[in-house]
């Protein structure tokens, strides 16, 4: 299919307009954390040298610069500290209600993290609320392998839901 | 020994929903600067440092430095070069000139920045937005445009702090009324306290009027040493006396603050200013403050030191922000009612401050010898102050 205004895209992929992380190894040093997101672990690094987790996940200790890291895993549930609602005008790429929170994973350096808060009706969620990891597909990534043709790179991204109660 | 930097010409654009090219927008800003000072000419520029950060992917164009002396018949000889730091980038052009300037290495330098957003689809300003944050930890959860984040920072300053809607309301009053004047703002309006609390909701508790809009535009200003500004011009001359520039976090789970009503990077970035411009809080007659949300005026005029932390609602609508009160704040309308082109901001401000500093404002604040500006930028990953004055730092 054609790119309006520019035909010459008919069947290209433009990565620069894609929303979401280019998450594949071939791409990312990171890409630890999207196979683990996979499995539903919501992970980040540790420095085997000096201690410091770092959020989000590096290649490098923030603290101490050692390569020497490994992934940890984050709790999974969390609170609602604060959390705002956008009703009308949400932004290409995502529905309504677009739900952004303060969440409490209860261990540093995650005490306040933003998150997206799906599979929640507009009005329902409160301060205080209990929240869980919830893992969604999002499109493949196309990769040029030149002579191998393009490769699809499976995808998956994050946001919390709440616990039913 | 270290030359003392002045700023000695500016002016913008129209700013608004502009029908022309990036390119153009920073022609009609270099044109309004140099009419400001009429003796300066093209040819006695040695130094452009633009300010913009969508030309890439709003306009695609990268390497804008040479593409806006060309067009803007400069041709500079000691530094041409391009900076971005989003909202800030016209401050952060305005401090490397004044380092540049003061180390001898420029002698005038135009720091010219603008932004044009308004691309021929619309849905694709608020989609590039997901790259004004940390992109693939904050950006990627549709946080993109600021809305829900200072929904966030003014929904915890009212639990903190007990600031209420009015108080919001009358920063966008001030700000508005300021602006109703002026001939470049995109707002040209006079707005009620009713009008502003029956506005329609963005992000609760913001409504239409507590955010700014946005904005193509551009401007531009002219940093040069003393001696070299006294050939040109008999005005009053501003200096910059301070600077400060302070990145803590970027991705927003790294928030410096107890909690996103509390910048601890401001306050750094404050002291750090002062200090070096050898005044204090209470020094300052007139202020632009990064007015992106009317909720970040309220926490600024507190974390700036105008009033007690907390207190900055009460500060705002009991009128000190307002000509003849403690401290005029974002006298031609602010980011609110002038619009915001990113690298343009911290440029207009700049030419505010130099103008009630020479005593020829638009809203003309009393005796006014030392001015201050202030931008955050991203998801408020960065806090930046410049500190001006009637005479150098001794
Ligand atoms: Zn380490």
């Amino acid at each position: 299919m054609a790119v309006l205004g520019i035909p010459i895209l008919e069947d290209l992929y433009p990565s620069t307009m894609d929303m979401w992380p280019l998450e594949a190894k071939e791409f990312n040093r990171n890409w630890t954390f999207y196979e683990n997101l996979k499995q539903g672990r919501l992970t980040t690094t540790k420095c085997k040298d000096c201690g410091v987790v770092s959020y989000p996940p590096r290649v490098i200790c923030p603290e101490c610069y050692s390569e020497n890291l490994e992934y940890i895993d984050l709790p999974k549930k969390g609170k609602v500290i604060i959390f705002s609602e956008e009703v009308k005008g949400v932004p290409l790429g995502f529905q309504s209600p677009l739900i952004h929170a303060v969440i409490d994973l209860g261990v540093d350096p995650a005490r306040r993290l933003l998150t997206r808060i799906i599979n929640c009706p507009a009005g329902a969620l409160q301060r205080g609320d209990e929240v869980q990891l919830a893992v969604f597909d999002v499109p493949a990534l196309p990769i040029d392998k030149g002579k191998l043709g393009t490769i699809m790179s499976e995808r998956v991204f994050f946001a919390f839901e709440p616990v039913k109660k | 020994m270290a030359r003392n930097a002045v700023i000695l010409a500016g002016g913008q654009c129209k700013w608004g929903v502009r029908e022309a090219h990036l390119v153009d927008l920073f022609q009609e800003a270099a044109k309004a600067c140099l009419d400001d000072v009429p003796t300066l000419k093209p040819k006695d520029i040695d130094g452009l440092i633009v300010a913009t950060s969508y030309a890439g992917r709003c306009s695609f164009q990268v390497n804008t430095a040479p593409v806006i002396a060309e067009r803007c018949g400069l041709k500079p000889t000691s530094i041409c070069t391009r900076c971005d730091t989003l909202c800030a980038g016209g401050s952060t052009g305005i401090i490397l000139a004044m380092g540049l300037v003061q180390a001898g290495a420029a002698d005038i330098v135009m720091v010219a920045g603008g932004e044009k957003l308004y691309t021929p689809q619309r849905w694709e300003v608020f989609y590039s937005e997901l790259a004004s944050v940390d992109h693939d930890w904050d950006g990627v959860h549709g946080m993109g445009l600021p809305p829900p984040f200072f929904a966030l920072t003014a929904q915890e300053h009212m639990m903190h702090y007990g600031s209420k809607k009015e108080d919001f309301a009358a920063v966008s009053v001030a700000n508005y009324n300021y602006a109703a004047t002026n001939p470049v703002a995109q707002m040209q309006k006079l707005l009620t306290m009713e009008e502003a609390m029956a506005a329609p909701i963005v992000v609760p508790p913001l409504t239409l009027y507590d955010c700014c809009p946005i904005t193509d535009g551009a401007a531009a200003c002219i940093i040069t040493t003393d001696e070299i500004a006294r050939k040109f011009t008999d005005r009053p001359l501003v200096y910059l006396r301070g600077t400060a520039q302070v990145c803590l976090n970027s991705v927003s789970a790294n928030f410096p603050g107890a909690h996103l009503a509390d910048w601890k990077h401001t306050r750094i970035a404050a002291e750090k200013a002062y200090k070096r411009a050898k005044v204090s809080a209470s020094d300052i007659k007139v202020a632009q403050t990064h007015d992106c949300f009317t909720i970040s005026e309220v926490i600024e005029v507190e974390e700036l030191g105008f009033c007690k932390k907390g207190e900055g609602g009460a500060f705002c609508s009991s009128k000190q922000i307002e000509i003849g009160g403690k401290v005029p704040v974002n006298t031609d309308g602010g980011l609110l009612a002038v619009g915001h082109p990113f690298g343009a901001t911290g440029i207009r401000q700049g030419v505010e401050i130099m103008k009630q500093l020479q005593g020829r404002a638009r809203h003309q604040v009393k005796d006014a010898d030392i001015g201050l500006t202030h931008n955050l930028s991203g998801a408020n990953a960065e806090h930046t102050i410049l500190i001006y004055g009637r005479e150098p730092v001794k």
